[in-house]
């Protein structure tokens, strides 16, 4: 698989495909299964907020760079760690691209939000108490893209490319990045509590209202 | 509640995406019979024929003729003679004159009664008809056309005629007898092949020379390669491929009738579909997909991209559509069962038809330009509603100091005002930025090219040109016409962005990248536009 890198990636048979789909997969479950120090309830949310990331970035898709996902992957890794962080980037980059398209890029995408939810799980958009901070879920819509849209840029580098035409391709998608952090403003604003609600759905009602108020109170 | 409203926002801005189309369908069911070749589709009119073991009763076998939209039948002809089962595909040619006389259109049709008869395709009349030998059977395979002559596959060999007036040109015996041994044209004459293994290729001064493939039955029209003839033998224990002579492979029993589009040949049996990839060494399997179709197989191509049509000869039917590797999806309708007639095709209509003797046409009309351009206006004018009221309640959010409504508002606002104008600008920053190579007139193109469109291919360090071809819209459209012209074999995919380049002559490396004019394009191939004297480079990446 990483035999070649091109614009386009390496060309490589299904066979290879399958096992490089199966070991990313079996990745995913690894950082999910290993033991980790926070006692978090994680697995059902974990497992519908990568559903939710998955089918909206497949049914967004016609809107360059405008999807849930990243704003998603700040959330889980702000909550559970850059460990699940890096599983929840695993499994929707596998699950969505299943639909949009697998390829040298994927690999990419994969680092770039796993690296997106390594950072916010140092800083993180939750206070102590686990309530989420309304100012730092913005903020992180905006540091969020130049920390993934680098590191999916890098797929394109090849021997043949100079540094002047890599940062050509850098300006060139920086209007696209422009939208990238409106549309993580978008999904943070209308929908950072609801997604928050779901990453910490079994905990009591009445802590979730009590919650609710306080972000009210906070912004 | 705000997210409600955000929701049908979201909804709204998909809008440009759903491709407005209406469908219409007609159908048609035959008193009896079966539908066992393709429906043919010529200008407003769809043709098809029945077959059938007819005994007794009055029901014969016929050929009909519908108008396209409506399904009104337009005529019809009634073999009285013809009892067996009539595999032979339609054939229509187009009016011309040649050696022989002069022939308005015919809608040509072999009999297994061992009768030729070219109809009128406007009333069905028989303009003119001839006999050839039968053997228990006739006509059974795929005809050919050459000049001014039908090329027809007997039952025991070949015969041509005259197409201004049936006049028997040639009468062809080898010496054994074949069934759905449909023929095909090469250098060196006809080919057929027969139902002992022989692939007999007709010089055109009738002398036959005969190859021995092996134990085994060639049921369809051999099919000329760059490395020699293919065919697909059904044998005892399931088929075998050959090609140039050579067996190349084996798959399940009961082949159907392969075809060859580009550098692949697609097959089926049985047990399975099979994609072939013809490169520069030789023919070899590339996919299987397990699926049962030994009938006809159709081809489609549909803006750039290839869909094999196979159908499915199982108690459930329906049509598999491949691409070039894999089943993409199953096609079906309400009166699917057994069947192995592929489907016609034609601008935007597809007539299906089965055993069931049902034919089922449908008539998808893509929007035209100006409704295209109206729905285009109409999803603009919402926009701008959208981004004017999100404005409005943003500056309602200000006045009222509300913060937090103030942020959602102006988050939907921004989105929704950057959607609007971020694809455009994006273009304009890219033809900015972009580093011009200046492409200038080479010295060594004919002049002839001059005020033409002119391709240019780097294959393997290697520089080939072409111009003065006819004017194309498109990047693609000019490749392939140019590929065509050169020789140079293409492959290309259908990926999700649109058709993609894989590689010429089997050269993929890292990639291809055209530029019209100097200028890389902001859109695939397929949507970059060119003008009348545009010149186009590929080269590797």
């Amino acid at each position: 698989m990483l035999s070649a890198i091109g614009t386009h990636g390496p060309t490589v048979s299904p066979t290879v495909l399958l096992l490089a789909h199966a070991t990313l997969f079996f990745i995913a479950i690894w950082l999910l299964v290993k033991p980790q120090k926070d006692g978090n309830t994680w697995l059902w949310p974990l497992f519908l907020i990568v559903a939710i990331a998955s089918v909206s970035r497949i049914a967004m898709s016609f809107i360059p760079n405008v999807m849930p996902v990243t704003i998603l992957a700040v959330l889980v890794g702000s909550k559970f760690g850059a460990q699940r962080g890096f599983a929840f980037a695993v499994l929707v980059t596998l699950a969505s691209n299943a639909v949009l398209g697998h390829g040298w890029w994927s690999l990419f995408q994969i680092l770039g939000w796993g690296t997106v939810a390594l950072v916010a799980s140092q800083i993180s958009v939750h206070d102590a108490n686990g309530n989420l901070s309304m100012t730092q879920l913005a903020f992180s819509a905006l540091w969020s893209v130049p920390v993934f849209s680098l590191i999916v840029s890098l797929s394109i580098i090849d021997s043949s490319m100079s540094a002047l035409e890599f940062g050509l391709y850098l300006v060139n998608g920086l209007l696209f990045d422009v939208l990238h952090f409106l549309g993580n403003l978008f999904f943070a604003m209308w929908f950072g509590q609801w997604f928050d609600r779901i990453l910490q759905m079994n905990r009591s009602n009445s802590e979730l209202i009590q919650q609710e108020s306080e972000h009210v109170s906070t912004f | 509640m705000m997210r409600v409203p955000s929701i049908l926002l979201i909804l709204i801005l998909c809008v440009p995406l759903a491709q407005a189309s209406t469908e219409t369908t007609w159908t048609h069911e035959f008193d009896a019979g079966y539908i066992t070749t393709k429906p043919l589709i010529i200008d407003d009119t769809v043709y098809v024929r029945t077959s059938g073991f007819w005994t007794g009763s009055d029901d014969r076998p016929v050929v009909a003729a519908f108008d396209v939209h409506t399904g009104e039948e337009r005529w019809t002809y009634v073999s009285q003679t013809s009892l067996q089962h009539d595999m032979a595909p339609l054939f229509f040619v187009e009016s011309g004159t040649g050696d022989c006389g002069d022939w308005q259109d015919l809608l040509i049709v072999g009999w297994v009664d061992g009768k030729v008869t070219a109809h009128s395709p406007h009333d069905g009349s028989i303009l003119w008809e001839n006999q050839t030998e039968v053997e228990l059977f006739g006509i059974t395979g795929q005809m050919a056309l050459e000049d001014d002559r039908i090329i027809v596959p007997t039952r025991t060999g070949i015969a041509s005629f005259c197409l201004a007036n049936g006049d028997q040109l040639l009468d062809a015996d080898t010496g054994n007898v074949g069934w759905r041994n449909g023929v095909s044209i090469t250098e060196d004459g006809y080919v057929i092949g027969d139902e002992s293994g022989h692939l007999h290729t007709i010089a055109r001064n009738g002398t036959v020379s005969t190859t021995y493939l092996g134990e085994g039955k060639i049921r369809h029209a051999p099919i000329e390669t760059r490395h020699g003839l293919f065919v697909h033998m059904q044998t005892n224990t399931g088929s075998s491929m050959y090609l140039n002579g050579s067996l190349i492979g084996s798959a399940g029993g009961s082949p159907a009738m392969p075809l060859m589009h580009g550098d692949r040949i697609y097959a089926s049996t049985i047990d399975e579909w099979i994609s072939i990839l013809c490169d520069t060494q030789t023919c070899s399997i590339e996919s299987t997909v397990p699926f049962r179709s030994y009938g006809e197989l159709g081809l489609r191509i549909s803006n750039s991209s290839v869909e094999i049509w196979a159908p499915s000869n199982t108690p459930d039917g329906g049509w598999g559509v491949f691409n070039q590797t894999s089943l993409i999806r199953m096609e079906h309708t309400s009166f699917d069962t057994y069947g192995t007639a592929a489907p016609g095709f034609s601008e935007g209509i597809l007539a299906l038809g089965n055993d069931a003797g049902i034919l089922q046409v449908t008539h998808q009309e893509s929007p035209s330009e100006e409704v295209r351009s109206e729905n285009s206006s109409l999803i603009q004018t919402i926009h701008y509603f959208a981004i004017l009221g999100l404005f409005l309640l943003l500056c309602r959010s200000f006045s009222m100091l509300d913060w937090a409504q103030m942020m959602k508002i102006g988050s939907a606002f921004f989105l929704v005002l950057a959607i609007a104008v971020v694809p455009e600008l994006s273009v304009k920053l890219a033809e900015k930025t972009t580093p011009a190579n200046e492409i200038e007139w080479d010295a060594s193109w004919p002049n002839e090219w001059k005020q033409t469109q002119v391709i240019v291919f780097e294959i393997d360090g290697e520089e080939r040109a072409i111009g003065g071809l006819e004017p194309q819209d498109t990047v693609y459209e000019l490749t392939m016409l140019a590929c065509q012209e050169l020789g140079i074999q293409t492959q290309v995919e259908q990926q999700y962005l649109g058709a993609y380049m894989v590689a010429f002559n089997e050269s993929a490396g890292d990639g291809w990248e055209f530029t019209i004019d100097g200028k890389r394009s902001p859109v695939g191939m397929a949507e970059a536009q060119l003008g009348e004297t545009s010149i186009v480079e590929w080269r590797p990446v």
